[in-house]
Order: C-alpha cells, then structure tokens, then sequence
C-alpha cells in the first residue's frame, strides 16, 4: 500500500512542484498518473523510490515512513520496486543480458541462478534471441522492454514508470503497456506517469490527473 | 516493510568477505575489458606521472650522493708544532673521538706533510728545494659525521674541540663550510619546492583523469543506485580499479625509467664527455622503486575514492 500524506515538494522556496498531495495506492493496483509537463508527475514518482524527500507530509510505503530512511536503508527499499524511464538507462556497453542481470547481481545471486533467471525474463518480454546484443543495437521498443525486464527480473511489489512510452511508436506502446499489465496481474503495483491520454483512455484503469502540483481528478474518486 | 528496520536486507549464505571481494575484482576486470580506452587513458596519465616523479626522484638521489661526497671534505684540523709521540697520538685521538661529530681522527706526520706537498708540487719541484720536514706542522685530521658538517655544526664542534687541554691550533675552513653549507640549503629548498610542485600537478592530473572516467560512466553509477545497490557495492570495482590501474601505471613507469636507465649508462659515453657508469651514477634503491609503485596504488585509489564521492550522494 502507498500512502501519500498531505506532502509538498519544493525545490526552491518559492515553487511548488507538490502540493498537499492526498493519495492511497492499494497493493496490486494499476494506477496512471497523468498531467501536463510540470504538473509534478516525476516528483511525485521520486519521492516514491526516495531519491526525494518531501518537503511537507509523508510517503508510506507499506507502512514505511520514507523520510525516515537513513541513507543505507534506501537501496534495500529499492530493490522491492522496480523502475522504468523515457530514456531507458540501459548501459551501452553491456549485453542485453548483462543490463538485466544487474539487478540480480546488486542482490547477491549466483551466476547460475542468474543465468536462469535473466533467460526467463527475456523470453517474457520475447527478446531471448537479443540477449547477447548491447541495447544500442537495438530499437526503441526492444530497449523499453530491457529495461522493463531490469526492473521486473527480480519480482518487485511494485513497478514505477515515468513515461515509458514517451519515445516509442504505437505497436511498441502496446507491447509495453501489455508487460505492465502481465505484472500487475502477478500481483505487482503498477504506477505509470505519462502525458498520453491514448495510453490510458481505454485501459479502465485509475487514473490520478495532476495539475500544477495538486490532485485535479482522480477516477477512484479519492 | 513495517519498520525501518525490515529495509535491511538478510545476508545471503554464500556471501562471504572473500566472496565479495572474488565478485568485485572480477567486476573491476570486467569493466576495464569493457571500459578499455578509458582505462587506457588512466593507465598512460599514471605512467607519465610516476615517470615524472621517478625522474625526479633519480636526480635527486643522484645529486645527493655527490653532496655527501663533496661534504666529507668538510675537515678539522690540529697543527701541532712538533712531532707528535705514538702515545700522544692515542691519547689525543682517543679524547677527540670522545667528541660529539666525530667520525674519524687521522694523525699526519710532518714527513707525510711534506710527502702531500710535493705530490701536489709535482713539477715544480725546484720550488721546495732546501725545506725539510721540519718546518711543517704535524697535524691531527679530523672527518666529521654527516650530521656535523652544517657551518653551525661545525663551529660548535670546534667549541667543544678546543675544550680538550694541550691541543694546537684548530683550523676549518670556515668560509668554505659556510659556503657549502649555503649551497646545501639552496639546493634542499629548490629540491623541496620542485618536487612539491610535481608532486601536487601530478595528483591534480591524476586525480582529474580519473574523475573524467568515473564522469563517463556516472550512468553506470545511476542505474546501479535505481536496481538498490549500496554504496559499497557501487563504489568497491571503482576503486579496485583504480588500485590496478595506479599499480599497472607505476610499474610501467618503473620499468620505462629501468630501460631508459640502462640505455643510457650502455651508450652515454658515445655522446658525453664523460662515462656516467664511471662518475657513479647510480639507479634509484629497491626502497625507492617500491615506494613509487606503492605511490602509484595510492594514487588510483585515492584519486578513485575522492572521484566517487562527487558522484555517489
């Protein structure tokens, strides 16, 4: 469960990019957050993997305050999410195998174990034939789908995205919005911040719109 | 996650000290197979570096092998106006070595006094024609330890020279010692300040070099943050890296520095006016050249270590 507690987040004292921003995301939910640019889509995301901390109110995660997590505590609650970016963050000069291994490697796993795993995921994902290419080697869409591997090989709780389909056509966005949906069916929280109201306009799913920092609509009716 | 304490994650049974460091040694050679011209251009930054400094280093000892030649000229000597009996000698002898700085104690009859004044007449012999031995002092000649041959130094010894009863008159040099003991000065601070100044330029050099090539892989170091690795593991390849890297980069130089060396003693004498093997020009000791490649592994590890911190918040 994600709760949002009354929080702000400003980054200069005098503009807001959050709010009072109220919000409740039950576990295995699928949920968009969508707004114009500015509107704090990525903030709100950001405080979600405690690479911010709000400047007012509290995030939970599970009951977890995560502005009381030290420095050390925060990779541990890292690797319980999964993340997805408009821009992949794939290494270059790795395999596709490598850039997806490299979750599994940060938790300790053993080559084998690794080998198994990775295997499994891309052929999810339906790029097992790709595995020993760098990303740079490959489209858009087969570099989204890496990433989303990387951030789904190691079952996360929860999956964050922040436009992911942002540089993809419409048969890649399909792919990859139907990946999301896979997970969120195994029981993974599903967050997608993104600007495309073709993405969500026909998925009947939550949709929270925000506008210059605060909560304008949200279709749970919260 | 219903405490703070539940975001730490259980150890993993295979996941050893040794473990560890087998994983992040392999990761380091892994990222410089995949990192190659970056490690490349660490590697040359540090031998160039290391070969400056070991440069340095090799006049430096160099030159200061031939001060500690030139300063064992720094002599006290007792004239005395007779000859001197073998008791005496030892008495005398035995007292001054009894003083602070002395090294050693020569006695110079005044046959082997008019033996070095010929020798150093040869040629014109003509000119010592009708002087004996006899109207040259004996003397007492006394080489001073290391410590003791600064113009202060000196002096004070003489003090306490003069102190021991029924010597004759003591001579110095005092001009010369003074002198040279300037020069020493001057050289130790034109020594102190050149190898301050390289040493900071190559710590500056190196440890930008190294902070570019962590700045070309800071997405490596970001993606590793977002999949929830610590800090120890993110850093821990980086600065084994930087480990082999100053130490391949110092033995390198090392061993440029041995080959340059060796050429130049084989073949120096075909283009100078002297034999340098014959001069003494000696290589730098085992200690030296330890130092250097340790110097090195500091070096990339520091330079490593301080890069990070820029980059891991």
């Amino acid at each position: 469960m994600i709760q949002l507690h009354n929080v702000s987040m400003s980054y200069q004292s005098d503009f807001a990019a959050l709010n009072g921003i109220n919000l409740r995301i039950p576990r295995g939910e699928f949920v968009f957050l969508t707004g114009v640019s500015g509107a704090g889509k990525s903030t709100l995301l950001k405080l979600l993997y405690a690479e911010l901390t709000p400047t007012r109110g509290q995030v939970l995660i599970d009951g977890q305050n995560l502005g009381r997590l030290t420095r050390r505590q925060i990779p541990y609650l890292r690797r319980s999410i999964g993340m997805v970016f408009q821009d992949f963050k794939l290494l270059g000069n790795r395999t596709v195998f490598e850039n997806v291994g490299i979750t599994l490697e940060v938790l300790g796993w053993s080559k084998k174990d690794i080998g198994k795993k990775v295997f499994h995921i891309l052929k999810q994902v339906g790029l097992e034939q790709k595995m020993n290419s760098t990303p740079l080697r490959l489209s858009g869409g087969e570099q989204q789908r890496v990433a989303l591997a990387r951030a789904l090989v190691n079952d996360p709780k929860m999956l964050l995205a922040d436009e992911p389909t942002g540089n993809l056509d419409e048969d890649n966005k399909e792919q990859v919005l139907n990946i999301f949906k896979e997970a969120n069916i195994r029981g993974t929280t599903v967050v997608v911040a993104t600007h495309d109201r073709r993405l969500f306009s026909s998925s009947h799913r939550r949709v929270v719109v925000l506008e210059k920092g605060m909560i304008a609509e949200d279709s749970n009716g919260q | 996650m219903a405490s703070n304490k539940s975001a730490t994650r259980p150890k993993l049974t295979n996941e050893g000290f040794l473990g560890r460091m087998a994983y992040f040694t392999t990761r380091a050679l892994a990222n410089i197979r995949q990192n190659f011209l970056l490690s490349l251009l660490t590697v040359g930054t540090i031998t160039l570096a290391m070969l400056i400094i070991s440069l340095f280093l090799l006049v430096f000892v160099n030159l200061q092998g031939a001060t500690e030649d030139w300063s064992r000229r720094v002599q006290v000597v007792v004239y005395f106006d007779r000859e001197l009996a073998p008791q005496e000698i030892t008495a005398f002898k035995e007292r001054i070595n009894t003083v602070r700085g002395t090294d050693r104690v020569a006695y110079v009859s005044r046959g082997e006094a008019l033996n070095r004044f010929r020798a150093r007449l040869k040629g014109q012999e003509t000119l010592l024609e009708g002087v004996s031995a006899e109207v040259l002092p004996s003397s007492l000649e006394i080489s001073l330890k290391s410590a003791s041959r600064e113009a202060d130094a000196v002096a004070l010894y003489v003090a306490n020279l003069k102190k021991i009863p029924g010597l004759g008159e003591v001579q110095y040099g005092d001009e010369w010692v003074r002198r040279f003991s300037a020069f020493m000065n001057f050289l130790r601070l034109v020594g102190t300040l050149l190898g301050g100044f390289l040493l900071l330029a190559v710590i500056f050099i190196v440890s930008n070099t190294i902070k570019l090539t962590i700045y070309a892989r800071k997405d490596e170091l970001e993606v590793l943050g977002l999949v929830g690795a610590t800090r120890f593991f993110i850093k821990a390849p980086f600065v084994i890296e930087g480990i082999i890297h100053g130490a391949a980069g110092s033995l390198i130089a090392v061993l440029i520095l041995s080959g340059c060396y060796l050429a130049f003693m084989q073949n120096a004498a075909n283009f100078l006016s002297f034999n340098p093997a014959a001069e003494g020009l000696s290589f730098l000791p085992a200690g030296y050249l330890a130092g250097l490649v340790l110097g090195g592994v500091l070096l990339g590890f520091l330079g490593s270590m301080t890069s990070l911190k820029r980059f891991i918040k």
